[in-house]
C-alpha cells in the first residue's frame, strides 16, 4: 500500500518544490520568446546574412539533446579558467541560473521555429493588401505580419510551452529541488521511489491541465477569428 | 491633364512577355474597364500600376507625379528608386483585389481603419468615423464587429471597398472583384461600385462583367496577348466590335 502519511508529511517540500518549477519555467519562457521573436523574423528574412546565423542556431540547439546542452554550461564551462576569472563566474557558478539559461536557449530555438512556419503561412493575399495600402515593410511587420502569426502560433506554443514544464524536471539533475528535485529527496531519504515519483506526476499533472486552460482561455480571446461562426 | 497616365508598359515572366507595351491614359472621374480572356495580361496590367509587380519598362504618372522607378541589377525590371514615393503614391491608388484580402485578424472596423491610422497618419477617433460612414455606404455597418472569415464573400468585398474608400485615394484599382463570389452576391458589389461611378471616382476596373463594362464605364480597353487590341466608348465598342479578337471574345462571354 502507497504510505500516504509519508507523502502528506512532505508536502510543504513539494509546495517549495512547484515554486522552483514556476521560476524556471517563468524565467525560461519570457527570455526564450524575447529571444524567439528576432530569430524568428531573422529566419523567414531573404538575406542570407540574417537567416544563415538563425538557421544555424536553432539547428544546433534542436539537433541536441536539453541534458547535454546543460550540462555543458553548468558543467563544462567551469572547466575553463578563463570562465571562472570573469565576471560572469558568480552568476555562471549558480545552478538556478544555468539552468534558466539553458532552457531560455533551448525554447527560444523551439518558438523561433513554430514563429517562422506562422510567419511563412500568412496569406500572400493580406501582405498584397498591406502594401497595396502603402504600408512600409516596417510597419508591415508590425501590424500585419507578427500580430497574426503570433496568434496563429498559439496552440503549437502551447505544446512548447508543456514540453517545457516538463523539461524542468532535468534541473533536479543539477542539484536544484524542484517538483522532481522534492521526489528525489523524499525517495533517496525513504527509499520509497513510488510515492515520491507518483506524487512528483500529480504535481505535473495539475500544473499541466492548468496551463492547457490558460491556453484555451488564450486562444478564445486571440483566435476567435479563426474559429467557425457561433450560431 | 490625365488623373493616371500608363505609358508603355513591358513586362515579362522570364523570356514570356505578358505585356507587350501597354498605355492607358484616365481623367477625373473617369471608369475604365479592362477586358480580355485570362491570361491576356489584365490582372498584370493592373497590377504592375501599383508595383505589386515590376514592369520591365514604361512610366506611371498620377496627377503628373512620375513613379521613380530604375532596374533591378539582377533581374532588370524595374523597382521604385524611392520607397517613400512607392508608398504615397500606393496610398493614393487604394486596391480592391479578387479575393478581397482582408486582414483575418481584424474585425471589419479595424481592417478600414488600419491603412489610415497606420499610413497616413489620421487620428483613430476621426478614423473610426470615416470607417463608420463608408462602411454604412457600402452596407456593411451592421457587420463592422465581425472578423472577415465570419462574413459572406460579398460582405467582405464590400468590407474591402470600404478599406480602399476610407484612404479616399485618387484612383481605384478593381482587380476582378467579383470573380471569386457567388452569382448572387455578384449584384451587390456591382452596385456598390456603379455608386462610386456615379460619384465621379476615378476607377480601373478589371472584369469579366460586360454588363458593368457596358452600363458604367466611359472607357473599354480590350487586352489581347499582351496588347490593347481595341479600346474606346464602351457602348460603340460591344455593339460593334472591329477586331476579330473581340468579336470572338464577346461571342465566347456572352454565350
Amino acid at each position: 500500500m502507497l504510505d500516504f502519511q509519508l507523502i502528506a508529511e512532505h508536502l510543504p517540500l513539494y509546495g517549495r518544490g512547484v515554486l522552483v518549477t514556476f521560476q524556471l519555467l517563468i524565467i525560461a519562457l519570457a527570455l526564450g520568446l524575447a529571444l524567439a521573436i528576432p530569430l524568428g523574423l531573422m529566419r523567414v528574412s531573404k538575406a542570407p546574412w540574417l537567416n544563415a546565423p538563425a538557421w544555424l542556431y536553432t539547428y544546433v540547439i534542436r539537433g541536441t539533446p536539453m541534458l547535454v546542452q546543460l550540462f555543458l554550461i553548468y558543467y563544462g564551462l567551469a572547466q575553463f579558467e578563463a570562465v571562472r576569472s570573469s565576471f560572469m563566474w558568480p552568476y555562471l557558478s549558480s545552478a538556478t541560473f544555468c539552468a534558466c539559461l539553458a532552457f531560455a536557449i533551448n525554447t527560444s530555438a523551439y518558438s523561433a521555429e513554430i514563429l517562422a512556419g506562422s510567419l511563412k503561412a500568412t496569406p500572400p493575399g493580406e501582405i498584397e493588401a498591406a502594401k497595396a495600402m502603402g504600408m512600409s515593410r516596417a510597419k508591415l511587420y508590425r501590424r500585419i505580419l507578427l500580430p497574426s502569426a503570433l496568434r496563429r502560433a498559439l496552440p503549437q506554443y502551447s505544446n512548447e510551452v508543456i514540453m517545457m514544464l516538463h523539461t524542468t524536471s532535468l534541473a533536479s539533475i543539477v542539484t536544484l529541488v524542484d517538483i522532481t528535485g522534492a521526489a528525489r529527496t523524499l525517495s533517496s531519504r525513504y527509499y520509497m521511489p513510488f510515492e515520491a515519483f507518483i506524487t512528483a506526476g500529480l504535481f505535473y499533472l495539475v500544473l499541466t491541465f492548468a496551463l492547457v486552460q490558460l491556453f484555451k482561455g488564450a486562444e478564445r480571446r486571440w483566435l476567435s477569428h479563426l474559429a467557425p461562426r457561433k450560431a | 491633364m490625365y488623373t493616371l497616365e500608363i505609358d508603355n508598359l513591358h513586362k515579362r515572366y522570364g523570356s514570356h512577355e505578358v505585356l507587350k507595351g501597354v498605355s492607358l491614359k484616365a481623367k477625373a472621374g473617369d471608369v475604365t474597364s479592362i477586358i480580355g480572356s485570362s491570361g491576356s495580361g489584365k490582372s498584370t496590367f493592373l497590377r504592375c500600376i501599383n508595383l505589386l509587380e515590376q514592369p520591365h519598362s514604361g512610366r506611371i504618372l498620377l496627377n503628373n507625379e512620375e513613379l521613380k522607378l530604375k532596374p533591378h541589377k539582377l533581374t532588370g525590371d524595374l523597382r521604385a528608386s524611392d520607397p517613400k514615393q512607392l508608398q504615397r503614391m500606393r496610398a493614393r491608388l487604394a486596391m480592391v483585389f479578387q479575393h478581397f484580402n482582408l486582414w483575418s485578424h481584424m474585425s471589419a472596423l479595424d481592417n478600414v481603419m488600419e491603412a489610415p491610422v497606420h499610413v497616413l497618419g489620421i487620428s483613430k477617433q476621426e478614423a473610426r468615423e470615416k470607417a463608420e460612414h463608408y462602411l454604412h455606404k457600402v452596407g456593411v455597418a451592421h457587420r463592422k464587429d465581425a472578423y472577415p472569415a465570419h462574413m459572406s464573400g460579398g460582405e467582405q468585398q464590400r468590407v474591402a471597398i470600404a478599406r480602399a474608400l476610407a484612404m479616399e485615394p485618387e484612383v481605384m484599382l478593381f482587380d476582378e472583384p467579383t470573380s471569386a463570389l457567388d452569382p448572387e452576391l455578384v449584384g451587390e458589389v456591382l452596385k456598390v461600385m456603379q455608386d462610386l461611378a456615379q460619384e465621379g471616382r476615378t476607377m480601373v476596373v478589371v472584369t469579366h462583367e460586360m454588363g458593368f463594362a457596358r452600363e458604367v464605364s466611359n472607357q473599354l480597353v480590350f487586352l489581347h496577348q499582351g496588347r490593347v487590341e481595341e479600346s474606346g466608348c464602351p457602348r460603340e465598342v460591344l455593339a460593334n466590335p472591329q477586331s476579330e479578337r473581340l468579336q470572338q471574345f464577346l461571342a465566347g462571354s456572352l454565350k
